[in-house]
């Protein structure tokens, strides 16, 4: 070419030009082997860095309280199978391995899956259980395990807690993979994955002709190195250059690490679904995710399913198209046996399996919002929402799943059923929050944020501020019992006042119905909830030592200190109404409503714990004497009315609480193991109608009574004294009448005044002085 | 004085069996506790000694003289003769706290304490036990206010009160 160029230089200097042009092209190609050569050894450095780092961004998962078994657990047969549903085991007739049961009368036979619980292992078992109605008769294991005292179910999974790429996955050992799952994918995707390099010619060609047979594209190429390496590092384009990458990666990857490396990370990187924005990777996910059971509980038929799937998750998705799973099941089959992975009586049976998938992928994070909010609350001291969408964490939590449930499938009806009782004639949607918490530990065990299940919205639970009316009373009532000035005998002046506040203003309390109850006495009271009685009491303690006992029982809040928290005027969210419950429920003991026990790492590694705590805020007495008039209120005060419904609970102990122009209705109560919060009002406060005991109260006593709350036993601390008072409270004397006296709990320090005892000793000598009075007028 | 004690002794046996009559729902495992040996076939026995005020506790065997066996320590015999009873949830879980305070581990003692007093809240020997280990860790004020709970569960079991009331004295 050099030689045709017309010689143009005039001073003979064509062969250095041709020198110079050489070396030029020399170097061109020479840089050009270098860029490639650096390309190739940056894709290779890449490649091995990120492989080698390659970590996932996992998802925090919650599990609620497992369930515990025991002789004497209270659990019928129809909820245990109920939660053994919920855990995605099958009803067989034959218990035969792993997430399986079997019913008969009063027995379920099963076999746990085991699970590594933050407190220790719990071992896979096969175990009987026999029932006698609500409870466990008795428990033992088979001839392998022999008795049994405990076992731990696994937790269901409740929600998890997304990274933002959406991308959720359970990441699995390849030890852990069936076989028979990894032989369909090597038969079906990449069946040279064994002997190739990392990217296929022979694998290439076939495809090329059996594509030029069927004139589309009907066979991909590609291997399973580099459908990881797409996946992994590559965008979606289909440019050469993403080609030419690909392959190269796939050949370093190939280069650097292990055929069963390359493999598993595959195994757990594939895509496999979608659920709305949660993107479900990886083979154990899915398996969870369609079978609502492990990886290693699935048959050759649904591994061979799971198999189909990598080449087209939305197309052969079994869920929505079951035939088109169902072909590609039995063509990963096909080629299985051609292979020679099954045997023909293998893909016989296996093909006429019909196609069980579960019906409804379990929904996470959206079906309990509202406590799953409570959640984040609790753990927003020790972890950024980083480290729970990206870590894996495991978070134990304190839901119990049946009082969730019950909470889910009766709270609307409920509500609904009060509402159109109501006198209120709006069209409102009238709302509800509810609280249900151990009464002795203080762990939250189910929460509503409003009427609707699920509701993801407003938690009024949480962040619903609402003045709380009576509820408050309690805690006035403690600290007169606790200061020893008074007993429940106290004669309270149920009379109107005026009280003059700053300024000018004169604030003059009445009561509910208006009326004026006189001389009564402070359990009455309290009991039935008299305003008048309550100011009185309350003025002579001072608002300041109401504010100290309202913190004792655990309100952390500002407190108003104006004479109308006498009343209630203070605004709190049920869940902080539920600790000052709990703290009364269990008997003065303070204890940190929770949501959470403890969290691990992915590899149930414990990293937090969030135990019980407890601290004595009030002697036993005066709690003892407090709660004689808190179960007076079902048995002769404002919640009286639901008796006849809840009599096998009873007693229980509880207040109502209604607000000015009965804008919020309130009950608050409590059995021997469950503390419960109701609150129903209106979003823009409007009149509901109702008051707290023709409203929450009612709602609180059908979530109770369906929750089989156990009765209060409490039994009287050592020192209280019973002594008999006249029926009738009175100021004087000489008004007693002690012809049918009633008896009454006492602190040996504060018995009641001559004024009402009829104790037989002192109504002799307060007789005689009452008749040398009497002679003397 | 062996008056006094006679008189305590059975006013507490009266007490304790109008708590356990009055028992609904939660089984009453702590009354099968001894019956079953099955904590006296746990090794865990070995290290009873090493808490504070955490002597072995014989529940619900009062001492028929005023000389109170609780807090010295117990000679464990096995009772080979007798048919195993079936271990119940209780001294399940009791072996474990105890196996889990002879290994150091005593954030799993308390979790266990806790998973038992999640079974039966009013179990004022796990309240002990939470308290055993608070004091152990050298975290006092939450000690005391587990023992003060155990305290107020403990009523039909004198040894057992006397045992608390000790762990608060030496707090």
């Amino acid at each position: 070419m050099d030689k045709s160029k017309p010689e143009t230089d005039q001073h003979g200097q064509q062969a250095p030009r041709k020198r110079r042009c050489w070396p030029l092209i020399k170097r061109l190609s020479l840089a050009f082997v270098a860029v490639v050569v650096l390309w190739c050894v940056w894709i290779d450095f890449e490649v091995r860095r990120d492989f080698e780092a390659l970590q996932w961004a996992l998802p925090a998962r919650l599990y609620a309280r497992p369930v515990e078994l025991y002789a004497g657990a209270t659990i019928s047969q129809a909820q245990l199978s109920d939660y053994l549903d919920t855990l995605g085991y099958r009803e067989t007739t034959q218990v035969e391995g792993p997430g399986e049961y079997q019913r008969s009368p009063s027995r379920i036979r099963l076999w746990s899956r085991g699970f590594d619980f933050w407190d220790g292992a719990e071992p896979s078992l096969s175990l009987n259980v026999e029932f006698d109605g609500r409870q466990v008769r008795a428990l033992w294991g088979d001839n392998n395990t022999g008795d049994l005292a405990l076992v731990r179910l696994e937790p269901a999974e409740i929600a998890q807690i997304n990274p933002n790429t959406g991308e959720d996955r359970v990441p699995v050992r390849l030890s852990d993979v069936p076989q028979e799952l990894v032989d369909a994918v090597i038969a079906v995707e990449d069946q040279r994955f064994f002997s190739h390099f990392g990217v296929d010619p022979i694998g290439i060609g076939r495809a090329f002709v059996a594509n030029l047979k069927a004139g589309s594209i009907v066979q991909g190429g590609s291997t399973l190195t580099q459908q990881l390496v797409k996946n992994l590092y590559l965008s979606r384009q289909q440019t050469l250059r993403r080609k030419v990458e690909e392959a190269l990666m796939a050949l370093a990857l190939e280069l650097h690490f292990s055929k069963e490396e390359i493999l598993e990370a595959y195994m757990n990187e594939v895509f496999l679904g979608q659920q709305g924005n949660r993107a479900i990777h990886g083979f154990a996910l899915a398996a969870e995710y369609y079978f609502s059971r492990p990886l290693s509980e699935l048959s050759l038929a649904e591994l061979a399913t799971l198999a189909g799937l990598p080449r087209g998750a939305s197309y052969y998705n079994p869920r929505r198209y079951p035939e088109r799973a169902t072909q590609r099941r039995d063509i990963v089959l096909g080629r299985m046996l051609s292979q020679g992975y099954i045997t023909a009586q293998q893909n016989t049976t296996a093909t006429r399996e019909p196609l069980k998938v579960a019906s409804s992928a379990p929904s996470r994070g959206r079906t309990y919002p509202a406590f799953l909010e409570l959640v984040r609350d609790n753990l927003a001291r020790d972890y950024d929402r980083e480290a729970l969408q990206t870590e894996g964490l495991r978070i134990f939590t304190t839901l119990d799943l049946r009082v969730q449930s019950l909470i889910d499938a009766n709270l609307e009806a409920s509500v609904k059923s009060v509402e159109r009782a109501s006198a209120n004639g709006s069209d409102g949607h009238l709302e509800a929050a509810v609280v249900i918490s151990d009464a002795i530990t203080g762990e939250v065990r189910g929460l509503a944020g409003g009427r609707q299940r699920g509701y993801a919205g407003f938690n009024r639970a949480l962040n619903a501020r609402r003045p709380i009316g009576s509820l408050v009373k309690p805690a006035i009532y403690l600290a007169a019992l606790e200061s020893r000035q008074y007993s429940l005998a106290s004669v309270l002046a149920d009379r109107p006042v005026s009280i003059p506040l700053s300024g000018s203003q004169v604030w003059s309390p009445t009561n509910y119905d208006d009326k004026l109850y006189g001389d009564v006495y402070l359990f009455d009271a309290l009991e039935r909830s008299m305003n008048l009685a309550t100011v009185d009491l309350g003025m002579q303690l001072g608002i300041d030592s109401v504010a100290r006992m309202l913190e004792k029982l655990g309100y952390n809040g500002n407190i108003p200190l104006y004479p109308s928290l006498l009343l209630g005027a203070i605004d709190m969210s049920p869940i902080e109404v539920a600790q000052l419950y709990q703290t009364l429920a269990s008997n003065g003991f303070r204890s940190p409503l929770r949501a959470v026990e403890a969290v691990t790492t992915a590899q149930g590694e414990r990293l937090e714990r969030y135990g019980i705590e407890t601290v004595q805020v009030s002697d036993p007495e005066s709690m003892y004497l407090l709660e004689y008039a808190l179960q007076g209120v079902f048995k002769r005060g404002t919640a009286k009315s639901v008796t006849g419904r809840m009599e096998d609970s009873l007693p229980l102990a509880g207040k109502t609480g209604t607000t000015n122009d009965l804008r919020d209705s309130w009950f608050a109560g409590y059995g021997d193991d469950l503390v419960g919060v109701v609150w129903l009002g209106y979003d823009d406060n409007r009149d509901t109608g109702l008051t707290g005991a023709t409203g929450a109260l009612r709602v609180w006593s059908e979530l109770m009574s369906d929750l089989n709350i156990k009765p209060r036993l409490t039994l009287p601390p050592s020192k209280i004294v019973w002594q008999d008072i006249a029926p009738q409270a009175v100021q004087r004397a000489s008004d007693r009448d002690c012809r049918t006296p009633m008896s009454l709990p006492f602190m040996p320090g504060r018995l009641p005044d001559s004024a009402v005892s009829c104790e037989d000793d002192e109504s002799i000598l307060q007789s005689i002085f009452d008749r040398v009075r009497g002679l003397g007028r | 004085m062996i008056l006094r004690i006679s008189w305590i002794l059975s006013f507490s046996i009266l007490a304790s069996c109008a708590t356990y009559s009055t028992g609904r729902g939660i089984p009453a495992p702590i009354e099968s506790r001894d019956s079953t040996g099955a904590i006296e076939q746990q090794p865990a026995n070995t290290s009873r000694e090493e808490l504070p005020g955490n002597a072995p506790i014989q529940r619900n065997e009062f001492p028929p003289t005023q000389n109170p066996p609780a807090r010295s320590p117990a000679i464990v015999t096995p009772a080979p003769s007798e048919p195993a009873a079936p271990a119940s949830a209780a001294s399940t879980l009791l072996a474990g706290v105890d196996a889990a305070i002879a290994e150091g581990d005593l954030e799993r003692a308390a979790a266990l304490s806790e998973r038992a007093l999640r079974i039966n809240p009013r179990d004022a020997l796990f309240w002990y036990r939470l308290a055993s280990v608070r004091a152990q860790q050298g975290r006092a004020s939450e000690a005391e206010g587990f023992a003060r709970r155990a305290l107020s569960y403990s009523s039909g079991d004198p040894a057992l009160t006397g045992q608390i009331n000790a762990l608060l004295r030496d707090l």
